[in-house]
């Protein structure tokens, strides 16, 4: 029998499918025989009411915001349009710390809303600590992402049918019925599931604005049992019940995402005929103005950081700021390079043993990944270097790894298509010329991929530079990235420094994803 | 009968001015080359382009200020004629009344319509379960029901194979001749139009290089063809 030598994707499955079980089976390991499932129970019950319960509110308050103001924003034409859907793409990207800022600075106990409220001669006090201002942040974050890709999606409405239903004569409840509506459907499952799975496994928001252990996500419960109570088997448990939430969820999205596009045209959309309707114009107006009362005060907080950049420029601030960006360089190389790998494998099992049920478990790696809560793996990962280096060198090691593995789902889906292209453009000529190995990669797979591949890099370093995640348990004087200095400076209250390193995480943050969607629209 | 009377179009990178008569039952073929205008001067008659200059009128009555539902025209498209979400009988039915709540007899002229394209048991097929020239079968059921005088058809059958198109100018021809309906089709293989139309119009940067009789039209088209300069070898 003749040897097949294993793809590398194969092997960088096995890799990944092999790190994950032996981070869970250390940390299990470390815990012993002393907590079960049903000596947490109780306690796990109520974690997951609130994870359930916020996770779902988050959801359900964005894609309200966000449909109503996509369809807002794609029945109206104003100056400053193109600036405001900027803006929007910036939200997607934004670290969820420099939100946690943005609401303290709007909403906090001396924030511009308690300020405005006082000079009106309100006595009370603002309490945003538990569900007000966790909603807001989730909201903050997620209802400009839900309005941009339903937007993009409305957009994808072919030109001949906007003509149709004006030749037609179509009402405005027509036009939602048959031509919004079809959209919605087909994107809203998608959206509400990758919402509330972000908000289900959300960190920094809930650590930084949940109030106390009492309102606690899984990931916030596994943080606290590994950082301050040391229960390792505790933190297991509760990884392992994300785990199997979280992968449902993730299973769900897979179906979802994996549909064909809607169809697209290449003439371009004409105006709305809805666009006219009085009613129509009144709503679309208040829906506007109360999305941008909401969105512009998160948004500018961010920019009273300007101020005070001379105040943070200080060896702590380069070191983090060093920190991170190798950390981030790392975490992105290690995502580009498993993507490819993985793309590679799906590519080849398709088209090249024609196994399409191996190609789908490849294609099914990276999102899964979404469902594996960093903290678990990582403590696991940990107690199995610990004999052999310090906790700020395992930071250091296990930081880019674990961001890298996060970043994978979004840098694969970047690369992956790419790879099936250049095979079905190019693969039956590749085959009769004879190209193969780093010659067909040279000549074929690196022109279509170099722009999609420093997309996807752009992109993942983004991630894993605002991030503050694993960096929670690993940071201290020793070891400290630009989010978690931000952390350390509204830890203790000092909120213009904490400003000016929000802003600069937010400028880096942006530079790399505006990079990433240069690339991504870059032409072959 | 349609009379276009120096009806001026202007773009950054485009203009157009068309004149045109076109009796009422005719067939009119419009021919030339790609990009030369003649979706615009379709869009034009539909009411999706405005003239900021020249007169459009139908049977004396002016057709600019009328909304694009509001005249006497229906339109097939070269694609995404059809709601993906809609069964084929809601989709012929919105000919009729966007609202699609239909009364009996309308129902049954819906069906009879199908039953006329050769469609006849596909009222509760999805389109996404048809082939490409069942499709626009659909589409030309769609526009035959609403009963206007006037059916635009914008180049409805590149996208399928000549037998096909031969056999689907065939049945616009003899759904024309039955209803009385004036067609103005935009269409690349003028050949294909020439035993049937009644009037061909070449069309080319917007203006109307000639209207008259197939033959003489496609003489004329012909030798501009003949006449383009050779590429380079």
């Amino acid at each position: 029998m003749r040897f097949r030598r294993p793809h590398p994707g194969s092997l960088v499955a096995v890799a990944i499918v092999a790190l994950l079980a032996a981070g869970f089976f250390a940390l299990l390991r470390a815990g012993g025989h002393e907590a079960s499932f049903l000596s947490i129970g109780p306690y796990l019950l109520r974690l997951l009411l609130f994870s359930l319960a916020q996770a779902g509110l988050s959801m359900v308050l964005s894609l309200a915001l966000g449909s109503a103001l996509a369809l807002a924003l794609a029945r109206r034409n104003f100056p400053g349009k193109d600036i405001l859907l900027s803006a929007l793409g910036t939200t997607m990207i934004m670290p969820a710390i420099v939100a946690v800022f943005a609401v303290f600075t709007v909403y906090g106990r001396n924030g511009w809303l308690a300020e405005i409220l006082k000079a009106l001669g309100w006595p009370g006090d603002i309490n945003i600590f538990g569900y007000p201002g966790i909603l807001i942040a989730h909201v903050f974050l997620n209802a400009p992402f839900v309005a941009k890709i339903i937007l993009d999606a409305l957009h994808l409405i072919p030109a001949e049918q906007w003509r149709l239903a004006s030749a037609l004569g179509f009402s405005s409840g027509q036009i939602f019925r048959h031509l919004d509506w079809p959209v919605f459907r087909a994107e809203l499952p998608g959206l509400a599931s990758l919402v509330f799975l972000l908000c289900f496994k959300s960190f920094a928001i809930v650590l930084a604005l949940g109030g106390g252990p009492s309102r606690a996500t899984l990931e916030v419960a596994i943080y606290e049992a590994l950082k301050v109570d040391l229960d390792f088997a505790r933190a297991a448990w509760i990884a392992l019940i994300q785990v199997a939430i979280c992968l449902t969820a993730t299973l769900a999205l897979h179906g979802v995402l994996a549909r064909p596009p809607v169809a697209t045209t290449s003439r371009t959309t004409i105006s709305r005929p809805d666009a006219p309707n009085p009613p129509l114009m009144i709503l679309d107006g208040f829906v506007l103005t109360a999305g941008l009362l909401f969105i512009a005060p998160l948004a500018l907080s961010i920019f009273t950081g300007l101020g005070h950049i001379t105040a943070v420029l200080d060896e702590d601030l380069l070191f983090a700021l060093l920190t991170s960006l190798a950390i981030a360089a790392m975490a992105s190389t290690l995502a580009c390079s498993l993507a490819l790998a993985l793309g590679a494998a799906v590519r080849t099992h398709r088209v090249g043993f024609g196994s399409p049920r191996w190609a789908a478990v490849f294609d099914l790696i990276p999102n899964a990944l979404l469902a594996v809560p960093p903290f678990a793996l990582t403590a696991g990962l940990f107690l199995l270097i610990r004999p052999f280096v310090d906790s700020a060198v395992g930071g250091l090691i296990l930081l880019p790894v674990v961001n890298g593995l996060g970043a994978l789902p979004f840098a694969y889906r970047y690369v992956a298509p790419r790879l099936l292209l250049a095979e079905e453009r190019y693969g039956r000529l590749s085959s009769s010329l004879g190209l193969t190995g780093l010659t067909r990669a040279q000549i074929v797979d690196w022109p279509l991929l170099r722009r999609p591949l420093g997309s996807a890099f752009a992109l993942a370093a983004a991630l894993s530079f605002g991030d503050f995640g694993i960096i929670a348990l690993f940071g201290g004087p020793e070891l400290r990235t630009l989010p978690y200095l931000l952390y350390e400076r509204l830890g203790a209250y000092r909120f213009e420094e904490a400003s000016a390193i929000g802003l600069l995480i937010l400028f880096v943050a942006f530079m790399l994803a505006h990079m990433s969607g240069r690339w991504s629209h870059a032409p072959d | 009968m349609l009379l276009i009377d120096q009806c001026r179009l202007t773009w950054p990178d485009f203009s157009a001015d068309y004149s045109l008569k076109v009796e009422d039952g005719a067939l009119c073929a419009l021919i030339g080359s790609s990009g030369g205008g003649k979706t615009t001067l379709l869009h034009l008659i539909a009411g999706f382009e405005t003239p900021q200059s020249g007169t459009l009128t139908f049977r004396g009555s002016d057709l600019l200020p009328l909304q694009p539902s509001q005249r006497p025209v229906a339109i097939v498209f070269q694609d995404h004629n059809l709601f993906p979400h809609l069964s084929v009988a809601r989709n012929v039915a919105l000919g009729l009344r966007p609202s699609l709540r239909l009364e009996k007899a309308e129902w049954a002229l819906v069906s009879e319509m199908l039953e006329a394209v050769g469609l006849t048991g596909y009222d509760h097929r999805k389109p996404g379960e048809m082939s490409g020239g069942q499709r626009q079968r659909v589409a030309l059921a769609r526009a035959m029901v609403s009963k206007r005088p006037i059916i635009l058809l914008d180049e409805p059958f590149s996208s399928l194979d000549p037998q096909l198109r031969r056999s689907m100018i065939q049945l616009v021809d003899e759904l024309r001749k039955r209803q009385s309906i004036t067609v103005i089709m935009s269409i690349h293989t003028p050949e294909e139009v020439a035993d049937v139309a009644e009037q061909m119009v070449l069309i080319d940067h917007g203006r109307v290089i000639q209207a008259g009789s197939p033959p003489e039209v496609l003489r004329t088209f012909h030798s501009r063809s003949s006449t383009a300069p050779d590429l380079p070898v």
